[in-house]
């Protein structure tokens, strides 16, 4: 069953204009002209319970935008939006109950206080039971390993701590719903993959239903399995992630190693060089040549080693956020 | 209603992690009662009365205008609700089955209830120091009228306050212009720094169409016995009045303020 369903939904903005230097200000402070910002424009998907969905797109595509406008911060322009079967903007209690959301730069921890108060103001706001409170708290502070944390000033602790305090006051009222902004910005790469853990292991023990846009593909690799990608507030796919490389990468690389010196200048007769290191050479061919250009590679070069593989992941998105072609 | 004893609560905590701020915040509220103090002092050392206070009866006022000022004009909502929107860290608190509006009113009840403990003891200390003659004419009547004005006066600042921040919306970056005005204002007309029937008859009758006088000088004056019988509780129901004009004016602003709402900041 949908838990979540978008239909043709669309944010636009109306934003002032300001021309550069002080006379842009006076300028502006006289006449404001507007633009029109068209931040999510037309995107639909829908999400079943308990899955875990990568939100992928460059800055300003649109991710976030959309984001607020399923947890209720943002009234769309036009478009159907229902969440658990509630109206976000109507701002229920029933339904903000059910979901959180973290955004990574935000903070919603009393910044004097131990996180440990905010945590119990979060029990009382969401009316979360005495019993219910301790056992989730129990089992977040040993997921997150922060038990020695919790009566420290949130000022005093780094940004992986804070974080991680952060993720446990959102999830403190077990929501059904996660949407997570950015979760793993600015943190060291062993932060990021406990981080990455945790929310792995919290989707499969609560079946809470999970969306999250990142920057680091890393993120969205190792958790999600359905990716969508929005650029420019437009969707541009919604599938499983090994999809991606089929529907935009019309070509392979390969991976050659040779024995001996040859001239680089020849390559080109097998397809488009991209990197050319003695002795190893990245060649992009059209998925359709692959082994007539691997077979002519080994028949001309002195070949020591060849790999065909697929362009890595990362690529593929950048090229298509950049409308180029890889081929 | 326990969701906002948590917040009461966690607001003294946090009262308490600025100290020294509180202590300033409080010692310039001692000063500025000495500058009204000596102001008069020096004023009366010509005359025995003016505009009908003599020397005890304007101690007595300024006096009590501490106590008010503690419970009236003390406002953390004030310094925050404009830079929350601006920022956009209203968001937190919209996820969230909480009221906003009732969130901040209870940190100002909070921050209250710390002050007015603060100038009780500062007004003894003060008293023991100066010494000074007054004179009080206060009835049941009196104190139960000063009681309801003076909640009616807490719920009317904050609202004032709010629907000030909540320009915010609209002008991000103006927002602290527009309160400092209404912050002069109520310093001025809300009867902190005079009591307002000194004024000239149509200045007071200008003020009277504003907010400003119900929330320092229509207090006290009730307290003192200025005003009695049926001009109380005309005081009293032109201060309902307004509390519950401005509060459908805020409730407008912010219905209006959150359709514009960016929720900026990430």
């Amino acid at each position: 069953m949908d838990i979540i369903s978008v239909k043709d939904l669309k944010k636009h903005y109306q934003i002032a204009q300001k021309e550069a230097g002080l006379a842009g200000s006076f300028k502006s402070l006289l006449h404001r002209q507007y633009s029109v910002v068209k931040a999510v424009d037309g995107v639909s998907f829908a999400i079943s319970e308990g899955e875990l969905v990568g939100f992928i797109g460059p800055n300003g595509a649109g991710k976030t935008t959309t984001l607020k406008v399923l947890s209720g911060l943002l009234y769309p322009t036009s478009g159907a939006v229902s969440v658990l079967g509630f109206t976000p903007w109507k701002r229920q209690p029933a339904f903000q109950k059910q979901f959180s959301l973290v955004l990574g730069q935000k903070n919603q921890l009393w910044w004097d206080l131990p996180a440990q108060e905010s945590f119990i103001l979060n029990k009382e706001i969401y009316e979360v039971p005495d019993a219910q409170y301790k056992s989730t708290l129990d089992t977040l502070v040993q997921l997150l390993e922060v038990a020695d944390l919790l009566k420290i000033q949130v000022r005093k602790l780094s940004l992986g701590q804070r974080m991680k305090m952060e993720l446990i006051a959102a999830l403190i009222h077990s929501p059904k719903i996660l949407f997570l902004d950015e979760p793993t910005i600015g943190l060291d790469v062993v932060m990021q993959k406990k981080m990455r853990d945790f929310i792995k292991d919290y989707n499969r023990q609560y079946h809470s239903t999970i969306i999250l846009t990142s920057h680091y593909m890393d993120d969205v690799k190792e958790l999600c399995d359905r990716v969508i990608i929005i650029n420019q507030g437009r969707l541009l796919f919604d599938g499983q992630l090994d999809e991606i490389i089929k529907k935009f990468a019309n070509h392979k690389i390969l991976t050659v190693i040779f024995s001996k010196d040859i001239n680089p200048d020849a390559l080109k007769s097998v397809g488009q060089v991209r990197e050319f290191t003695y002795p190893r050479a990245l060649i992009s061919v059209p998925r359709a040549e692959t082994s007539a250009a691997a077979s002519r590679l080994l028949r001309d070069f002195p070949v020591a080693d060849l790999n065909i593989e697929e362009p890595a992941i990362e690529d593929v998105i950048r090229e298509v956020f950049t409308g180029k072609d890889l081929a | 209603m326990r969701k906002y004893f948590t917040v009461f609560a966690a607001s003294w905590q946090d009262e308490f992690t600025y100290r020294l701020n509180f202590i300033l915040w409080r010692f310039r509220n001692v000063l500025r009662f000495l500058m009204t103090y000596f102001l008069w002092q020096g004023l009366f050392s010509a005359t025995s009365t003016i505009y009908g206070y003599s020397r005890p009866d304007m101690v007595a006022y300024i006096f009590l205008v501490l106590i008010v000022q503690a419970a009236i004009t003390s406002a953390p909502s004030a310094d925050n609700i404009g830079g929350e929107i601006g920022s956009g860290d209203l968001s937190n608190y919209l996820l969230k089955p909480m009221s906003y509006l009732r969130f901040w009113f209870t940190r100002d009840l909070a921050s209250k209830s710390l002050n007015l403990l603060f100038s009780f003891i500062e007004i003894t200390l003060l008293w023991l120091l100066l010494r000074p003659a007054l004179s009080f004419h206060y009835s049941f009547f009196s104190v139960f009228g000063f009681v309801a004005s003076g909640l009616f006066a807490m719920v009317i600042y904050f609202l004032v306050s709010a629907s000030a921040r909540f320009t915010s919306f609209w002008y991000p970056e103006n927002t602290w212009g527009l309160s400092f005005l209404i912050l002069i204002f109520i310093e001025i007309f809300s009867g902190s720094i005079f009591p307002l029937d000194v004024l000239p008859p149509a200045g007071q009758i200008i003020l009277q169409a504003t907010p400003f006088p119900y929330l320092i000088y229509y207090p006290i004056s009730i307290l003192d016995g200025k005003i009695t019988g049926l001009y109380l509780w005309r005081i009293l129901f032109q201060s309902a009045s307004w509390t519950l004009l401005l509060l459908i004016f805020t409730r407008f602003l912010w219905r209006k303020g959150l359709r514009v709402f960016g929720a900026e900041g990430n």
